[in-house]
């Protein structure tokens, strides 16, 4: 099936992940996305590693490559008048327009939302920066760490209570930042249907940091407690890492009918987890390391993918470690089709994750290119729909307009 | 459900429970969708999870819980009914030819086995949208395996990536999957409503959390086909340094920060006070401070922890550099810069009289074409009456009728024990 965004065009004119991953979510259920690059650079991703096959090349950054399926790619230099009239036209014809800009840049440029809705009344302006669009931290410099410190979740989420604060890896917060900024869309697009009226949406990753753990927030004002990091410290049979024949696994006393220590005890063939001292979960964090001594010998003779399974057929619950590897070889989501395969000009064939959602049994992941190649569509967009010749495009390569 | 909403007219009947549905199906409600949470007398552990007020669970504890606040039953109502019961199965199942939505977050198998299946409903109703968010989906050969949000943490690939330097890999959260998912919930709901104003066709959702997880950790999932892997840098960089965590003085106070180029470590330099560590090659560059991270990130500490971390983070930002206290809860309730935003959200809670005004986090965005707050909060089985009456089309006397004969409930059972 054609994917559900299949009739509206995006572009997308930002310089962070957020909105990059944020216009890739559009993308991937269809939107025709145009992702806008400055000449020559590019999308800074270009340029950061790793690289495939480890040379570093404008179109092999992996998370280049991850966050912009879909797309297809135009460079366009907004800071000269020629590169904003070009870009104006296309706004005219675009549905969604993302931008990162600091707050009130895009305005000076003359592409402000007042401006842009004029010609375009129905248009969805997207801001996604990391502090918003107001406030006194509005033109503050961020990125994914400094989103998790100042949103609160570097402090009392991940890391180790006896240790100093420690992330999350591979920039999450700027992923969650996105993930609310299509539901916003989203929304807006419903709007839309009824009144023929665009907007304005502000979305902030500090916020969308702050937001994000369940109980940072109000289990403060509800009692006087500050949330703090080391949620599985100590805790054997609900949070650590335990080593496995071929990885790690992490277990839980769920599924065990309230008798988490009879239930592993026998799956584990280890009597000595019925042992009083391990009766109760305080007893379990102030003993741990003596049970952390019989569990994990235990767990080392098993393999992951047996560990689940049988584990799985006792009704046990439990977590396996996956190695980014093991992902991708996993046989649950190869019988799944959860993968879509993409061959890109310079990286090659890869299978790239899915949307995270199947319709009526359809991978509802679009797979219609893999990111774009630096102005790979210069042509095809800027001659063939706004009408410009090939020697045009001449000039203005010339002058670093494209 | 809130007023006059965008959703307003969208019905939706969740069975949901923990985390990551009733995250999802918040953002509906928010948007003045009527989200109908149908809960069971048997498994209240969502109003038994709090947190209560002074962490006291009160005399009303089923209506007390902020997290019912924050997402569970804010802008919801509430249907406290047993659908294993065969009458409240047959009210359910009315209650569908008047819903477009049906979600739930059971293992597979389970809505079948009540006759709620996507099948079952949509011969109802042609036009409902099902969705069910599950751990590893309804296909496949984990798909009856049981989770928690840390299971499927470590099980997309996420946990492995994450940790302190050298050190072994952590769960990245206890509920970052639950809040992934709910986010993507909000989003596949929109789409498959976006997509039935066009179709006038219903359709099915089989959502996981495996997948969103690994839809997250997109980069290391295509490095790792071709055999590059991450090494774990708790708050350290690819390329970046400095790029940290630093202590600052005071008890677990930090602030993080991060320099992208020459120009930001020059300004850090002068920050500093320009010491005579910071001179020559060892940092003079992008690579030489990147190879020299772990004794530059010393020094850096010897540094910050003679400040106070609020005021060192302002006066870094104010020279362009990228920095950032770490946040407790209690700095982000006296934040500026969010209460200047209107980012937390008072509420009290008219179902909870005995907890009072309490701050919550708002929205991570703002729409003036569709605003959001917390306009009510449903009680346990608070709107019983009048979903009972309006929609299934009930008699007084048949609903009195379920709830003497224990199907319908408007509290706790009297033995039910107490969180």
């Amino acid at each position: 099936m054609p994917g559900i965004l299949s009739e509206l065009r995006v572009l997308e004119l930002t310089h962070r992940p957020s909105g990059a991953y944020c216009a890739k979510l559009l993308a991937d259920q269809g939107a025709d996305t145009i992702k806008v690059e400055p000449p020559g650079w590019g999308d800074q991703a270009r340029h950061e590693p790793p690289f495939i096959d480890e040379v570093p090349h404008p179109d092999r950054g992996t998370s280049y490559l991850a966050f912009n399926t879909n797309k297809r790619g135009i460079t366009l230099d907004v800071e000269q008048a020629e590169g904003r009239e070009l870009f104006e036209r296309l706004a005219a014809t675009a549905d969604i327009i993302l931008e990162s800009y600091s707050p009130g840049r895009l305005a000076e440029l003359g592409l402000g939302y007042e401006r842009l809705s004029q010609s375009n009344p129905g248009l969805i302006l997207v801001s996604i920066t990391y502090f918003g669009q107001d406030g006194p931290y509005a033109n503050y410099q961020g990125d994914d760490l400094v989103a998790q410190a100042m949103g609160g979740y570097l402090y009392a989420v991940t890391g180790s209570a006896s240790q100093p604060p420690m992330g999350t890896a591979l920039q999450q917060m700027e992923i969650t930042a996105a993930r609310n900024g299509a539901v916003a869309v989203m929304a807006a697009l419903l709007r839309r249907e009824q009144s023929a009226e665009g907007t304005h949406i502000d979305v902030s990753t500090m916020e969308a940091a702050v937001s994000t753990p369940s109980g940072l927030i109000h289990p403060y004002t509800y009692t006087g407690r500050n949330p703090h990091r080391g949620g599985s410290d100590g805790n054997v049979m609900d949070g650590m890492h335990l080593p496995t024949l071929d990885g790690e696994v992490t277990l839980t006393t769920a599924g065990t009918g309230g008798r988490p220590m009879e239930a592993w005890a026998e799956f584990l063939e280890e009597p000595g987890l019925l042992d009083s001292r391990f009766a109760s979960r305080s007893g379990r964090m102030e003993h741990w390391e003596e049970l952390h001594g019989l569990v994990a010998p235990k767990l080392a003779q098993w393999t992951n993918l047996d560990l689940m399974r049988e584990s799985m057929a006792r009704g046990l619950v439990v977590g396996l470690v996956q190695t980014p590897q093991q992902v991708v070889e996993s046989p649950h989501l190869e019988e799944r089709g959860f993968f879509v395969e993409m061959d890109h000009a310079s990286a090659g064939p890869l299978k790239y994750p899915g949307s995270g959602f199947f319709i009526d049994g359809e991978n509802a992941m679009a797979s219609d290119r893999p990111a774009p190649r630096l102005g790979e569509h210069n042509v095809e967009i800027l001659c063939g729909e706004l009408g410009l010749t090939v020697r045009d495009l001449g000039l203005l390569r010339a002058a670093r307009v494209i | 459900m809130a007023e006059k909403g965008i959703l307003d007219g969208v019905r939706v009947l969740t069975l949901e429970q923990v985390h990551a549905l009733p995250w999802g199906t918040g953002f509906l409600a928010d948007l003045g969708a009527d989200v109908i949470r149908v809960e069971s007398p048997d498994h209240l552990q969502d109003r038994k999870a709090g947190p209560f007020p002074g962490g006291t669970a009160g005399e009303e504890w089923w209506n007390e819980a902020g997290n019912m606040v924050y997402y569970g039953a804010r802008n919801k109502r509430s249907l406290c009914m047993a659908v294993t019961d065969p009458r409240g199965k047959e009210v359910f199942l009315k209650l569908v030819e008047k819903a477009d939505i049906v979600t739930d977050n059971f293992r597979p198998g389970t809505m079948q086995r009540f006759g709620f299946d996507h099948d079952s409903l949509s011969a109802i109703n042609p036009r409902i949208i099902t969705l069910s968010s599950t751990a590893y989906g309804y296909t496949g050969p984990w798909r009856r395996a049981g989770s928690r949000a840390r299971t499927v943490d470590a099980a997309c690939g996420l946990s492995y990536l994450t940790g302190y330097e050298g050190g072994p890999s952590v769960r990245a959260s206890n509920n970052y999957m639950d809040h992934s998912v709910g986010d993507n919930v909000a989003y596949a709901l929109l789409l498959a409503l976006y997509q039935r104003n066009k179709t006038g066709k219903g359709m099915r959702v089989d959502l996981t959390m495996l997948e969103t997880g690994v839809s997250a950790v997109g980069p290391a999932i295509l490095e790792a086909q071709r055999g590059i892997t991450r090494d774990r840098l708790g708050c350290a960089h690819w390329w970046k340094a400095p790029h940290n965590v630093y202590p600052a003085g005071g008890d677990d106070r930090w602030i993080v920060i991060v320099v992208s180029s020459d120009t930001e470590w020059e300004s850090l330099k002068e920050a500093m006070g320009s010491p005579q560590w910071a001179e020559g090659t060892k940092f003079g560059t992008a690579l030489a401070r990147w190879h020299n991270r772990h004794e530059l990130d010393e020094l850096i500490a010897n540094w910050t922890s003679q400040h106070d971390d609020l005021e060192l983070a302002q006066r870094l930002q104010g020279l362009g550099i990228a920095a950032g206290s770490a946040m407790t809860a209690q700095d982000l309730v006296n934040d500026s810069h969010l209460q200047e935003r209107d980012y937390m959200w008072e509420f009290s809670n008219p179902q909870a009289p005995a907890v009072g005004p309490r701050l919550f986090a708002g929205r991570p965005y703002r729409d003036p074409g569709n605003p959001m707050s917390i306009e009510t909060v449903a009680g346990l089985g608070q709107d019983n009456e009048a979903i009972l009456a309006e929609l299934a089309g009930l008699s007084p006397a048949e609903i009195g009728e379920l709830e003497s004969e224990g199907v319908v409930f408007g509290a706790p059972r009297p033995d039910e024990p107490r969180p």
